[in-house]
């Protein structure tokens, strides 16, 4: 692709000629550098595993956040550019509290992942208020929840399409990954099972040794929502995949 | 109507102060069973001692499951309910269904204390079935703040109705009731009762009363003459 | 409309501490209104007009809405102005009658013939339809009232809507409502009773009993209401068009029953 690139690249509200947004494929490129995650939705519940790439012992583990809890049945995985998908979950959770405010009930998955894709496909706006974003978002995001149609997982990328999925994996191990969750997934998969699977093709596409502190799982069920895994949780999930 | 009155000599001069409400009475009932809920109004509205039209309904149907009585400042109903609808309308096409009636309900209360500095000045109550399919019944002061009810009066008969209501509705004040489920058939006629007795002694209230019924087929609608001097 | 207190743009007082030209007078002795610091709106109605009376028809064979008012601007207890056209044709379906302020109402009717303007400009055939016309008017008005500056009018919306009567009043606040037979202020108490036993009396009239019950109407207003005057215009719809007349006269005034005449 790079082949065609020329001043086409330079401005967020240029087509090519061959009808592409070259900073927008850019971006996408971006988020294939992030760090792996990976979403598995099953009928218990949705789960969400990440790699932390610990890039120094002297680094605090804890303090990488890659999933985190947008309304109490939402979380969401993130990777590319992080300092970017915090501006994101921002907007998420506002849309959250604020749907909350005027209609008293839980926002569906959909409708955030929609929410926060209105925010993604501004770049390139300028109006009266102010001016443009200057770039896209270098961010792709998992979103994962419980709502009144149950268990669900939407996937978004930097272009702001999104898209529903069963299994999904993002970032830089991402096209072994989803081989791996084409090849493992079905429709019947128990959570627990789809635990496993996070945490084993995790393992494979990772080039750390996967342990405790270098994982972030969470679970979203319709009983206990939003459940962000302990270190000891963690453990005992990898006791099982050897 | 008050003029500035050039030669007005022996009667003192006043310049009337504009005032943005006006008073066009009406009356709202709306009661709550097991799988159904009532709700009614009259037809009468108002200005001071005139009828503007003996046909003008107060109910506003937002969904096959949510209906809304609305009475009070009849330019504050007529903004009211058409910024409801369309924000109905935008909820629908946002979020790809229709909006529940608990959510309605809170989204009314939002909308009222948007304007609690230059407040609507109506009543309200809204009916319906809530997401487990049961009869609700929501009333609301003009700024927004609400509660769920089994039966509510609102309008200008609402000191003369809701006695009435806590007594056949609400069983209050009664030696050895026995608590039963209200069934369609009494709910329907308390309704009617209600009106005939608030068209009696109440001017603002009369002509004619139109009832919805909600439940899980939908609504229905009944109409009922009133008595019209 | 509105009109502000005393400023650098104003024209000063007519004499002194006497009214300026568009500022409220104050008379002497009592409290003045402070009228330069904040601004002035219309509070009350200045040159004013009484009542429209309206009504649908519909014999089978003709139908349509009638529709009447005086030629009298009043100003105050004044009978000021005598040729005050309160019919205002706004298409080949639409008919507007106006009370209130006559400003006001000129000033409104000048925004319907620039929509007028705009829709012809479109060129693609199309023009307001009453329903359109007495929804715009309703929200018109109730923005300006929630800006505490109301256009002091009431409006009644007389039309054909895709081939059928269409009858609707809009007052000051805002409050619409629509409606068979429809007065404003005196005529709401008088006219309308009267035109209601008639319609009960004979349910389907053509067009000119229509007419004929409205010239009756008009004639028992001007007996009673005191800024009424003998001349006035009456306006008709029908899918074939709008006619609004001449101004007439109520000639053959019967003022038999006033007591002490002589």
């Amino acid at each position: 692709m790079f082949l065609t690139r020329s001043e086409y690249d330079r401005g967020v509200n240029t087509f090519s000629p061959e009808g592409r947004l070259f900073q927008v494929e850019y971006a996408i490129e971006a988020i294939k550098l992030g760090s792996t995650a990976i979403g598995i939705s099953t009928a218990e519940g949705v789960v969400l595993a990440v790699e932390k790439r610990i890039t120094s012992p002297l680094m605090e583990p804890t303090t990488i956040e890659k999933i985190v809890e947008v309304d109490k049945h939402i979380g969401c995985a993130v990777s590319g550019l992080i300092a970017d998908s915090r501006t994101m979950v921002d907007r998420a959770r506002m849309e959250c509290q604020n749907h909350w405010f005027s209609f008293n009930e839980k926002m569906s998955v959909e409708s955030v992942a929609q929410a926060v894709s209105n925010l993604a496909i501004q770049f390139g706006d300028s109006d009266d208020d102010g001016g443009a974003m200057s770039r896209p978002f270098g961010v792709a995001i998992l979103f994962a929840g419980c709502d009144e149609k149950g268990p669900q997982l939407f996937h978004m990328d930097p272009s702001g399409t999104f898209v529903q999925f069963d299994a999904k994996a993002i970032g830089s191990g991402s096209e072994g990954a989803q081989q791996s969750l084409q090849e493992q997934y079905h429709k019947s998969m128990t959570l627990k099972e789809a635990l496993t699977a996070s945490l084993t093709i995790l393992k494979q596409v990772m080039e750390e040794k996967l342990s405790s502190t270098n994982v972030e799982v969470v679970t979203v069920t319709p009983e206990k929502f939003f459940h962000m895994f302990s270190k000891e949780e963690v453990e005992e999930v990898i006791k099982d995949i050897s | 109507m008050a003029l500035i009155e050039p030669f007005a000599g022996h009667t003192p001069m006043q310049a009337q102060r504009f005032s943005p409400y006006s008073d066009n009475g009406g009356t709202i009932v709306a009661i709550a069973g097991e799988d159904f809920a009532v709700i009614g109004s009259d037809t009468r509205l108002t200005v001071g001692y005139s009828i503007n039209t003996r046909e003008q309904s107060k109910l506003f149907r937002l969904s096959d499951k949510t209906v809304l009585a609305s009475c009070g400042c009849w330019c504050d109903v007529l903004t009211l309910t058409r910024v409801l609808n369309a924000r109905l309308q935008m909820y629908n096409h946002e979020h790809q269904k229709e909006m529940n009636t608990p959510a309605v309900a809170q989204l009314l209360s939002t909308m009222l204390y948007y304007k609690r500095f230059f407040p609507y000045y109506v009543s309200n109550l809204l009916a319906g079935l809530d997401a487990e399919g049961k009869g609700a019944v929501y009333h609301y002061d003009p700024v927004g703040h609400y509660e769920r009810n089994q039966y509510y009066a609102g309008g200008s008969s609402s000191a003369l109705l809701q006695p009435f209501l806590d007594n056949q509705v609400g069983k209050k004040n009664m030696n050895g009731v026995v608590q039963e489920p209200i069934t369609r058939e009494r709910a329907v006629a308390i309704v009617k009762d209600a009106f005939i007795s608030a068209a009696e002694r109440e001017i603002h209230t009369g002509d004619a009363i139109i009832i919805n019924i909600i439940d899980k087929t939908g609504v229905k609608e009944e109409r009922f003459a009133l008595r019209k001097d | 409309m509105a009109h502000f207190g005393f400023d650098r743009f104003s024209a000063g007082p007519l004499w002194h501490n006497g009214p300026a030209p568009g500022g409220i007078y104050n008379f002497p002795g009592r409290q003045v209104e402070d009228s330069g610091r904040f601004i002035e709106r219309s509070k009350q109605p200045i040159t004013t007009g009484t009542s429209v009376i309206a009504f649908k028809f519909d014999n089978g064979v003709e139908k349509g809405v009638a529709i009447a008012s005086d030629m009298l601007g009043s100003y105050g207890s004044l009978a000021r102005f005598r040729d005050c056209r309160r019919l205002f044709k706004v298409n080949n379906q639409i008919i507007i009658g106006a009370g209130g302020d006559y400003a006001d109402f000129q000033y409104v009717q000048s925004m319907i013939e620039q929509k007028n303007i705009d829709d012809e400009c479109l060129d693609d055939g199309f023009s307001m339809k009453p329903k359109a016309i007495y929804t715009w008017l309703t929200n018109v008005l109730y923005n300006r009232r929630s800006k505490m500056d109301p256009f002091w009018n009431n409006f009644v919306v007389a039309g054909i809507q895709d081939g059928e009567p269409y009858l609707g009043s809009i007052d000051k606040l805002g409050t619409a409502y629509v409606d068979n037979i429809i007065g404003t202020g005196l005529g709401m108490q008088i006219g309308v009773p009267l035109i209601r036993e008639a319609i009960e009396k004979k349910p389907a009239m053509s067009k000119s009993e229509a007419q004929q019950l409205l010239v009756h109407t008009m004639e028992v207003l001007f007996y009673r209401d005191a800024r009424s005057f003998p001349k006035y215009q009456i306006g008709i719809v029908t899918p074939d068009g709008v006619t609004i007349s001449d101004p007439l006269y109520l000639d053959n005034q019967k003022w038999g029953f006033a007591l002490y005449k002589k």
